[in-house]
């Protein structure tokens, strides 16, 4: 290595330490912000184990039990209050609770979405659109049910409607930003020979984006069952989730909770190895 | 009477930046004309402009005795199902066959609902056959875009144009993407739609000796306007010189 000495330096930008070395880090205010946030974090943890009220709980004695719960739970899984088949039926519930919802959402969201992106819609249409569905999408599925069964009771209409309405918020999005990535010559070179919206819609963007359309809806019906199996318990919907709310909260049925527990996590390991596959060949850009 | 009379035609999308200014020209029937002239000189604007897919800002256009510009929705789709255009990138829809891609040419003049459900009369079926085999594709006709090449690709732009019974096809840099052995076969089926079918065909070219073989006049662009209109004999390095606004021996072509 060749020796420089500093007086090579045209400009001379560099800044020294106090001992008079050559400083490499500077330090900036998004450096200090971020040190002081880690810090109060730390200090709020250790205060907040510090003052734990234990109710006189011995803490070996609480992590024994859990373990022993656990071990039951999922090492001796078992079904007293119903039979394997009637399971199944239940299972059968909830995915009808996940399928209707997606239909339906997929449905009315194919049209929403069509006036929804950009290159097929007007600007003030489409702004109108995703601001009403971002609103949508904000409010988690749960509170969208609790507030349709003011009108429709608890029960698996309000769930149905409810996990409808989240669906379509998601998938208009999906399925607008689709449409958006479909190549604008095609559309023009349509549009040139004379074809209506209808034409390009129906014979360019929809064939285009079949594929994506049809990985998305897979998608959203995965999460449609894990939120229909949560909406049971919650919200009276029956199936699956309603069964695991008998047997955790009215039976204390530990062996029963883990057994629906695998039974759910079968069926949700199927389906997420099914979207992933349709994902891997039909979306490149499955961020969201 | 001239099929296309352009007259003092401006486009400007921010007021006092023309991307045309008063283009003044007459195009007739069954001419082969060739539009050269270095990029960003206005060539694709002005052609969109023919067919509408842009509005002008001043002037006229007329095309077959219709003043374009006063057209409302439903006449100026009929309008542009007379006039077929085709593309640097081909602007197929990929995922259909070559036959579905065909007949997309034939939605100008049909409902909403026969569009939309695909109806096709087995006489325009028969139309897109023969179109095919004319431009030697029928044997790939249930053959998905995708699985095409370049040329074939821009043989299927072509026959989606002429199925639409045009009078003028507008051919927006149609080999720019091409290798010179598909190049000519796509210039050699322009030419023969022109000669034998007489259509008449405005070409975008950055080939100048392409355009000097092919076409019987050249009109020259630069900046948005119209430095050259000649026939193509005619055209002399010194206003090849003109229109891209280089010196002597700067050209790639000589």
């Amino acid at each position: 290595m060749t020796t420089i000495k500093s007086n090579d330096l045209t400009y001379d930008f560099k800044k020294k330490t106090s001992a008079g070395k050559i400083k490499i880090k500077v330090w900036g205010k998004s450096q200090i912000v971020m040190l002081l946030t880690f810090l109060s974090l730390f200090i709020l943890t250790v205060y907040g184990f510090w003052t734990f009220d234990l109710k006189g709980i011995s803490l070996i004695e609480a992590t024994n039990e859990t373990l022993y719960n656990l071990k039951v739970m999922f090492l001796q899984p078992s079904f007293s209050h119903f039979t394997l088949l009637d399971a199944v039926g239940q299972i059968g519930i909830t995915l009808g609770l996940g399928f209707l919802s997606t239909l339906l959402g997929v449905i009315l969201s194919l049209f929403l979405a069509l006036f929804a992106a950009k290159n097929l819609s007007t600007k003030t249409v489409s702004n109108a659109i995703i601001v009403v569905v971002t609103f949508i999408r904000a409010v988690p599925t749960v509170l969208w049910v609790l507030i349709l069964a003011i009108a429709a009771g608890l029960g698996s209409e309000a769930v149905i409607l409810g996990m409808v309405l989240h669906s379509v918020a998601f998938l208009v999005k999906a399925f607008s930003e689709s449409f958006e990535e479909v190549d604008e010559g095609i559309i023009e070179a349509l549009r040139a020979s004379g074809a209506n919206w209808w034409h390009i819609v129906t014979h360019a963007v929809i064939p285009t984006t079949a594929s994506s359309l049809l990985s998305w809806s897979f998608l959203r019906f995965e999460t449609n069952f894990t939120v229909a199996v949560a909406m049971g318990a919650a919200a009276g919907a029956g199936g699956i989730g309603f069964e695991l709310l008998m047997a955790s909260g009215f039976y204390f049925d530990l062996r029963e909770v883990g057994f629906i527990t695998y039974f759910i996590l079968v069926i949700a390991i199927g389906l997420e190895l099914f979207s992933t596959q349709l994902k891997k060949r039909f979306l490149t850009n499955a961020s969201a | 009477m001239a099929l296309l009379h352009v007259k003092d035609v401006s486009k400007h999308y921010e007021k006092g930046k023309n991307v045309l200014s008063d283009i003044n020209m007459e195009i007739f029937e069954g001419e082969f004309v060739s539009i050269i002239g270095p990029s960003g000189a206005g060539k694709s604007t002005f052609l969109r402009c023919i067919n509408r897919m842009i509005n002008i800002s001043e002037g006229d256009i007329h095309f077959d005795g219709i003043d374009v510009s006063s057209l409302n929705k439903k006449s100026l789709r009929k309008h542009r199902t007379k006039i077929g255009m085709i593309f640097q990138h081909y602007n197929l829809v990929s995922r259909l066959t070559v036959i579905e891609n065909v007949l997309h040419g034939r939605f100008g003049h049909k409902s909403t609902l026969q569009g939309v459900l695909g109806m096709f009369t087995e006489d325009e079926k028969m139309e897109a056959f023969h179109l095919l085999e004319k431009l030697g594709m029928s044997e790939h006709a249930y053959k998905r875009c995708d699985q095409l090449s370049g040329g074939q690709k821009q043989r299927v732009g072509i026959a989606r144009a002429l199925i639409q019974s045009p009078k003028l096809l507008l051919c927006d840099e149609p080999i720019a993407s091409l290798d010179p052995n598909a190049s000519k076969v796509i210039m050699d089926h322009l030419q023969s739609i022109s000669k034998e079918m007489n259509i008449t065909c405005i070409v975008n070219l950055h080939q100048v000796d392409v355009a000097r073989k092919y076409s019987d006049r050249v009109i020259g662009l630069n900046s948005g306007r119209v430095v050259y209109d000649g026939e193509s004999k005619a055209l002399s390095s010194k206003a090849i010189h003109a229109i891209y606004g280089s010196e002597a021996g700067s050209l790639i072509m000589e």
